[in-house]
């Protein structure tokens, strides 16, 4: 795995090295470019194993990389697509994905649509919550970009109409963007491992559903501040197998899940001046389930929020913070019920993950950064609901703290 | 014609009027095939952060950018708002997420000159000492509510004859006031022959503009030449 990731990361220091510009040729005379990005990192913990990698050894399990082309066809109409693998601890295993693959046609600035495969709004970063590189942290706040849930939200096969509306000199744009289509889950997410690694382990097989929302947000006649309201709505549904905890006897049988609700609501705002930036956001994540084929039910409320300040203090050198909040209640009913008590005390740490976080940037040019970045977490959150820690990478038992050093390195062109 | 009659009002409105071609040290340039002869402020951001690819005309427009240097700071700062990272990671966001080609970015403006001169609907500023070959500068306003209302009926001033047989020529500048329906509401005379503007102050009385949300004012001047 070792020899791998270097090979790789050798082949991308060459290409660097080579070109860092974006390759374009002509297409039927139509101007085509190709970009492409790769990054690796390192993860140390104190304690916990983190993010299913085995961190508390030191792991480099954490690479992807990504390459695209588009061309645009017409004055109007754009084509696109890009390619994405990654390998994070147990999670990805090298197994490339159509990351988005789509027609953009723009009717007016203030309508347009686009249908494929398409990188869904919501908040500030979830569609380039990928790209590392675009900004200042190794990870993103992982109380609302949880690596492990990247499938969930990433994409949706379907389409979406957007634009940007000016209000008038004095009031800003509004840009909004409405979707619709359906979800569907890698085998190799994080929403299948953690089934696999739970007390009660189910081998999903598929797991997605119809999915639709929007996004409103407000460039505001102050320069630099946004602010911005998402939304989503999905239709949840796995199926796979299992052993019924409750009659192992009875041998691995099909499985089916099926979420009544799931949706999430999303604030935020942005606020950059000069070298200078300020971010917040807050989600909450809701989704009540009819699970293990209709013997048992789930409600879990997931809340995270975080605010995050960052500052170029050299040419090449930024520094930043975040403070990450994320707690989260389960419920449970019928035959999970009477096994697993409710979990509604947020306090306690395996309820909640709060992450105080320290971070430099380094841009040794303008195609290739550094980061180094300090986490120190309370609580572990080990919930049914993916983020970071798994009892099934813990087989000892979890402690309630877990500081972590990021290292990470990412090049685009 | 209707050119010809409309190009000393686009002279006037370059020389006089609120626009400015030349904003700070910035020149925008573009591509002959572009009609537009004005660009207001928040059209050159739109388009140069590819939230539009056309102007309030029509014409499609692709927006070419200098890399680095002065001008280009001065570009940044005057037009976007933010430094060059943070317009870099903008564009990357759009490739890497789908939403838009990364511009066209060249060195020097020369480069920017011959490839707006020969790419249609290109548009790209440089600085205004260079050398223009090819391309047209287009007059920016600062905001919407500065941009020229168009005049609509014209009425050219009645030369007075003891004037013209005396040869006596000139320019005179007016500022007049248009109401939200187009009348001219008020002429004042700011500059030039008192009798050459007072015959211009009565033309210019009749003129008809388009229809605005609200009473704008602007600065026209008019030649009067007596000929040899």
């Amino acid at each position: 795995m070792y020899r791998r990731t270097a090979v790789l990361l050798s082949i991308c220091l060459c290409a660097a090295r080579l070109s860092l510009q974006a390759q374009e040729f002509k297409l039927f005379d139509r101007e085509v470019q190709i970009h492409g990005f790769a990054t690796q990192g390192f993860v140390y913990t104190s304690d916990n194993n983190w993010l299913t990698m085995k961190t508390a050894d030191g792991s480099a399990a954490f690479t992807d990389f990504g390459a695209n082309v588009s061309m645009q066809v017409t004055e109007r109409l754009r084509i696109g697509a890009q390619v994405y693998d990654r390998n994070l601890g147990n999670l990805g295993e090298w197994h490339p994905s159509l990351d988005w693959a789509f027609a953009d046609y723009r009717f007016k600035p203030w309508f347009r649509i686009r249908g494929g495969k398409v990188k869904t709004v919501i908040g500030i970063y979830n569609d380039a919550q990928d790209y590392e590189f675009l900004n200042m942290f190794a990870l993103l706040p992982q109380s609302i970009y949880p690596l492990d849930m990247r499938d969930a939200n990433i994409a949706h096969s379907g389409g979406d109409l957007y634009g940007d509306v000016p209000l008038g000199h004095r009031s800003g744009t509004l840009s909004y963007t409405v979707y619709g289509g359906e979800r569907r889950d890698s085998y190799y997410g994080g929403y299948p491992y953690a089934l696999r690694k739970s007390a009660a382990p189910v081998d999903l097989m598929s797991s997605g559903g119809p999915q639709y929302g929007a996004d409103l947000r407000w460039q505001t006649p102050l320069p630099g501040l946004l602010a911005g309201v998402s939304r989503m709505n999905q239709h949840d549904e796995g199926k796979g197998t299992f052993v019924p905890f409750w009659n192992p006897g009875a041998g691995r049988i099909p499985y089916w899940a099926d979420a009544k609700q799931y949706w999430l609501n999303q604030f935020y705002g942005q606020y950059s001046k000069g070298v200078l930036r300020l971010d917040s956001e807050y989600r909450r994540t809701y989704i009540d389930a009819v699970d293990f084929n209709g013997t048992s039910s789930a409600q879990a409320d997931v809340r995270g929020w975080y605010v995050w300040g960052s500052y170029r203090v050299a040419k090449r050198l930024q520094l930043g913070s975040y403070y990450s909040h994320y707690s989260m209640t389960t419920v449970y009913g019928g035959i999970l019920g009477m096994v697993f008590p409710p979990r509604v005390d947020t306090s306690r740490p395996e309820n909640h993950i709060y992450d105080k976080v320290v971070s430099a940037r380094i841009d040794l040019n303008r195609f290739w950064n550094v980061k180094l970045e300090g986490h120190f977490m309370d609580g572990y959150g080990d919930g049914p609901f993916p983020d970071g820690f798994y009892p099934g990478d813990n087989p000892a038992g979890f402690k309630p703290n877990t500081n972590a050093l990021v290292v990470r390195t990412g090049l685009s062109f | 014609m209707k050119n010809q009659r409309l190009l000393p009002l686009v002279a006037a409105v370059m020389m006089f009027g609120s626009v400015h071609a030349l904003a700070g040290n910035v020149r925008i340039i573009a591509n002959p095939s572009v009609r537009a002869e004005t660009i207001s402020a928040s059209e050159i951001k739109s388009v140069f952060l590819k939230e539009r690819n056309s102007l309030g005309d029509g014409t499609h427009v692709e927006p070419v950018l200098s890399k680095g240097g002065p001008v280009h700071a001065a570009f940044l700062r005057e037009y976007l708002g933010q430094n060059d990272d943070a317009l870099q990671n903008y564009y990357r966001t759009l490739v890497f997420t789908g939403k838009g080609l990364m511009p066209k970015i060249l060195h020097s403006d020369e480069e920017v000159v011959a490839y707006v001169a020969k790419t249609r609907g290109a548009i790209g500023y440089v600085s205004p000492a260079v050398t223009l070959d090819g391309v047209k500068t287009l007059a920016v306003y600062e905001a919407e509510k500065d941009a020229p209302r168009k005049l609509m009926a014209r009425v050219e001033p009645e030369y007075p004859a003891v004037l013209q047989s005396n040869h006596i020529s000139g320019t005179v500048r007016l500022k007049v006031t248009i109401a939200s329906n187009g009348k001219v509401e008020d002429v004042e005379l700011l500059g030039g022959n008192p009798i050459l503007g007072e015959a211009a102050m009565t033309a210019v009385r009749k003129w008809v503009y388009a229809a605005g949300r609200s009473r704008t004012q602007t600065e026209v001047s008019i030649p009067f030449d007596a000929g040899g």
